[in-house]
């Protein structure tokens, strides 16, 4: 050995040994806020992998390093707390009971998993006991119950269409386990599609995030994270009957041998056709049915790697009428792979594949004609690289190739393009009361031949507990295939052209909230304020005597939000949310404005839990204030208005869910309970006949064998 | 530490995975039907059964600017502008949904099999409306529809016999539905024809092609 590294071995031994006879022993309790010991509370040493437990007394023992050392102490259910060590001093813990769910992990908002209430990017999330209790089927029914600012209304044709506080169907992103969606229709991805079977929760991300999720996330990020199978096994059946003859039942399958674990899920739902009770907009809800499945397979090979496959398929029939039947069909897969290459670097790989067809169905001659065609082909790449167990780097990439055979290109025509992205984040934790999050993003897309850049800034200051966030993010949608290609004679009436020199639409969001827990309370103030540019919409264009997509001036859409949540011991829950929103488009544009500045939904809930059964009754209501707006008077000339008024409504849900023994959950639920009817059907009333009686059972097999 | 079983499981997961990587343009093509195109479904009289005196019709009524003349006796059709002379012979006359007869007069049997007319032992009786001339109804220009006004031809139309399909244009796409009944003619020779819409687009759902069943003539 030569000598000079002898010396520098012998230094850094030497170092060492020092360090190890610097070590102090540190020692505390861990009590809930009542002074009991919380037994088995874990207690860590950020950025180290030293860490203990609390014995039968609530008491610890830790040997720290001698440099600066963060405690965290956690316990299930309890909000974990950090406190800097200090030389001689005692620590001890005292944990607040997490009612409100604020340890749940979310990764929308940074694409990695952070806690709520540590997570930079405001987050709402909507659990799979929010999903329970509001017993709804779709994304649609879940969303529009639990938040306010979310409308599911009817676009031409039935076809339904979304206002997310003033951001519609294409300017906020649907996310399955980060993964986008296929297909189209009238501006709006197949709702109907996302059903709630094994969801584990839906993470809302309000505001621009084209910073790492690129176009369409000019208004929002909606996510669905599917449930990893960590059971043995699990089998249930469950089946609801409603009004209109409204059914469904599903079923899913799990196990998990070894390495192996597979989670399987299938539903069918059906309803009849509505007649509606009054004169409106369209007289009959078209009758439907769909079938559902969904497949997730995982192979852990060790500790560090871990592959995935998913397979999908989706169909839903829709009797458009006698003659002709709609159908919308949805195949999907995906591959990925997963590599911790060390505590600090992960890199996950992903390819993913999503087709939407739509056809028609004709009775007469039972023949099935596809008339149009969206698949997708995605490959991505997701590098995290973690600084002192505190700071996260990620990194990433995507690749595109979009496909779309339509109906309305001219000759039924297909057209395709590349897109290709590269991003970068960085999330920065210097102290624990303070966080930066930093990203841009690089998209382009072949076709539209499109570049642009998505920037992103998120603070967080926690003051006591309070926390503030503050951000700025950039939006985009680069122009679609459809609207830079389409030649569709509309109904036989007018020609709806394409515009292949459309700009991309912008948004720039600027978002302040406040956030303040303190054990069975919480609280969240925000405001926001969006500025979007070059949206795109169809007008009226004189030359050609029929509509072009166009990109339109400036808009903005302001606002603010507030939330309530209590949870009291004694089994009372209550959550009330409000939003304002204003909207404001130009007078000349051809887009008007129908978002409806006030609304607010609220969940009161009692419910008790003992060993053989269990209860809980909610009521649900979900308030809509009216809104005015002028529309124009003829659809090809954009000057004259008119005043129009769509009134406001309230609708209230109870539901009574039962659980017997282990494994059996009963549902009764009365819709519209106030039995509100519109005295006309404008596009965007609810399609409600009134009052609406829904009963629905659920059994868990594999919970009577534990 | 992955073992080299383990590697070859692997190995093989992503091999069935990949084999099944689907086409770029996607899957699944067999579960749709490609219909033939209309054109070779033929137009006309394409199915006459002289022995029950019944047939089927098929017409191209997609364009605004043709009418379809179907004269019963010679069994064909004949397609001519709007803006054209009325052949020398025909029976009824479609353009688009609307129907117009030469001289004649329908009658709404509310029946919607012929199978009581084919047997019945006299002609049915009723109210048998002649046709109107208007200047308001057979569009043949939609283009200005969205600048409030429509191009319309002044025509004889017949109101019963018009209602076999009713479109409802107050929504968009507007709402078909025909009303699948029996109607007589009484054709200006003094005969009768008995008719039925039974489809109003192709084989692949596209709108304007009109399927008439008949029985002519009434009397036998």
């Amino acid at each position: 050995m030569q000598q000079p590294f002898r010396i520098i071995l012998s230094g850094a031994l030497l170092l060492c040994a020092f360090s190890a006879a610097a070590q102090r022993i540190v020692t505390g309790k861990v009590t809930d806020t009542g002074g009991a010991p919380l037994i088995g509370a874990a207690v860590s040493v950020q950025g180290t992998s030293l860490g203990t437990t609390a014995d039968a007394d609530g008491n610890y023992t830790l040997r720290l390093p001698d440099k600066a050392s963060v405690l965290t102490a956690s316990f299930v259910g309890y909000l974990s707390v950090s406190r800097s060590a200090k030389e001689g001093e005692r620590i001890d813990f005292r944990l607040e009971e997490d009612i409100i769910g604020m340890e749940q992990i979310v990764v929308t908002g940074t694409r990695t998993p952070r806690l709520l209430k540590d997570a930079p990017i405001v987050t709402r999330v909507l659990t799979a006991d929010d999903i329970r209790k509001a017993d709804a089927t779709h994304i649609g029914d879940l969303l529009q119950q639990e938040l306010p600012g979310i409308e599911f209304s009817y676009a031409m044709n039935q076809q339904v269409s979304l206002n997310m506080q003033g951001f519609g169907g294409n300017s906020v992103l649907f996310l399955v386990d980060g993964e986008r969606l296929a297909g189209e229709t009238l501006d709006n991805i197949d709702y109907s599609r996302l059903n709630m079977d094994n969801v584990e929760r839906v993470e809302i991300v309000k505001g621009a995030a084209s910073s790492l999720y690129g176009s369409n996330a000019v208004g929002g990020v909606v996510n669905l994270i599917s449930k990893r199978q960590n059971e043995r096994w699990t089998a249930s059946l469950n089946a609801r009957y409603g009004a209109h003859n409204e059914q469904r039942y599903g079923g899913s399958a799990g196990f998990k041998v070894g390495k192996v674990a597979n989670t399987a899920s299938l539903q069918h739902t059906r309803a009849d056709a509505i007649d509606l009770k009054s004169d409106g907009d369209y007289g009959t809800i078209y009758g439907n049915r769909t079938w559902n499945f969904k497949d997730r397979l995982t192979v852990s090979v060790n500790d560090k790697l871990e592959f995935s496959a998913r397979a999908g398929y989706f169909f839903r029939e829709r009797d458009a009428s006698e003659a002709a039947k709609d159908r919308y069909r949805d195949f999907s897969g995906g591959l990925s792979g997963r590599y911790a290459i060390d505590r600090s670097n992960e890199l996950e790989l992903y390819y993913s594949f999503d087709q939407y067809d739509k056809s028609d169905y004709i009775v007469r001659s039972k023949s099935d004609v596809r008339d149009y065609s969206n698949v997708q082909h995605i490959v991505r790449g997701l590098y995290n690289r973690t600084f002192a167990e505190r700071h996260t780097l990620t990194v990433g990439g995507d690749f595109m190739r979009d496909y779309l055979m339509s109906y309305q290109f001219a000759d039924n025509g297909a057209r395709h393009q590349y897109t290709a992205d590269a991003f970068a984040q960085f999330d920065w934790n210097p102290t624990l009361k303070f966080n930066m999050v930093a990203g841009v993003r690089f998209d382009h897309f072949s076709e539209a031949d499109v570049s642009h850049l998505s920037p992103k800034l998120g603070l967080m200051y926690k003051i006591g507990n309070c926390s503030l966030r503050g951000s700025y993010s950039g939006g985009f949608r680069a122009p679609t295939l459809k609207e830079m290609y389409m030649n569709f004679y509309m109904g036989n009436i007018f020609m709806i052209y394409g515009n292949e020199s459309l700009k991309a639409e912008t948004s720039h969001n600027l978002s302040l909230s406040a956030e303040y827990i303190r054990g069975r309370y919480s609280m969240t103030v925000t405001g926001f304020y969006n500025l979007v540019g070059n949206r795109i919409t169809t007008a009226w264009n004189k030359q050609l005597n029929g509509m072009q997509y166009v990109n339109i001036a400036d808009m903005q859409v302001a606002g603010a939000e507030a939330n309530l949540a209590a949870r009291y011991p004694c089994g009372i829950g209550v959550r009330l949310s409000y939003v304002y929103t204003f909207e404001h488009i130009g007078k000349g544009q051809p887009l008007t404005s129908s978002t409806r500045p006030h609304t607010a939904t609220m969940r009161v809930d009692y419910g008790r839990d003992w060993k053989n059964y269990g209860f809980n009754i909610a009521l649900n209501g979900r308030f809509l204030s009216r809104v005015s707006t002028d529309e124009y008077t003829s659809a090809a000339s954009y000057e004259e208005t008119q005043r129009v008024t769509y009134p406001g409504y309230t609708i209230w849900k109870l539901t009574l869910s039962q659980r017997i023994a282990r494994g059996i959950e009963l549902t009764a639920a009365v819709d519209n309970l106030f039995d509100y009817v519109p005295s006309y059907y404008f596009s965007n009333s609810p399609t409600t006949t009134g009052i609406a009686f829904s009963i629905g059972m659920s059994v868990n097999i594999d919970r009577f064998f534990r | 530490m992955i073992r080299p079983m383990k590697k070859s499981s692997i190995a093989l997961l992503l091999a069935a995975s990949l084999a099944t990587l689907p086409a770029c343009n996607g899957l699944f093509e067999g579960l749709y039907d490609q219909p033939a195109p209309t054109e070779e479904n033929g137009f006309g009289f394409i199915r006459v059964d002289s022995s029950t005196r019944s047939g089927t019709i098929y017409i191209d009524a997609t364009s605004y600017t043709v009418w379809n003349y179907i004269d019963f006796r010679t069994s064909t059709v004949v397609a001519l502008g709007t803006d054209a002379d009325e052949p020398a012979a025909w029976d009824f006359a479609v353009h688009r949904y609307d129907a117009k007869t030469n001289g004649g007069s329908v009658l709404d049997t509310a029946l919607s099999d012929f199978e009581p007319l084919r047997n019945a032992e006299q002609l049915p009786d009723g109210d048998y409306v002649e046709d109107i001339w208007t200047t308001e109804q057979i569009t043949v220009d939609m283009s200005h529809m969205m600048d409030g006004y429509l191009i319309y031809v002044p025509s004889f139309y017949n109101p019963v016999l018009s209602q076999w399909l009713d479109v409802d244009t107050s929504t968009m796409p507007p709402i078909y539905t025909p009303s699948k009944r029996i109607y007589v003619i009484r054709l200006s020779d003094g005969l009768h024809a008995a008719v039925r819409l039974s489809g109003y687009t192709d084989t692949a759902g596209i709108k304007g092609y009109m399927t008439i069943d008949y029985l002519y003539p009434l009397e036998h």
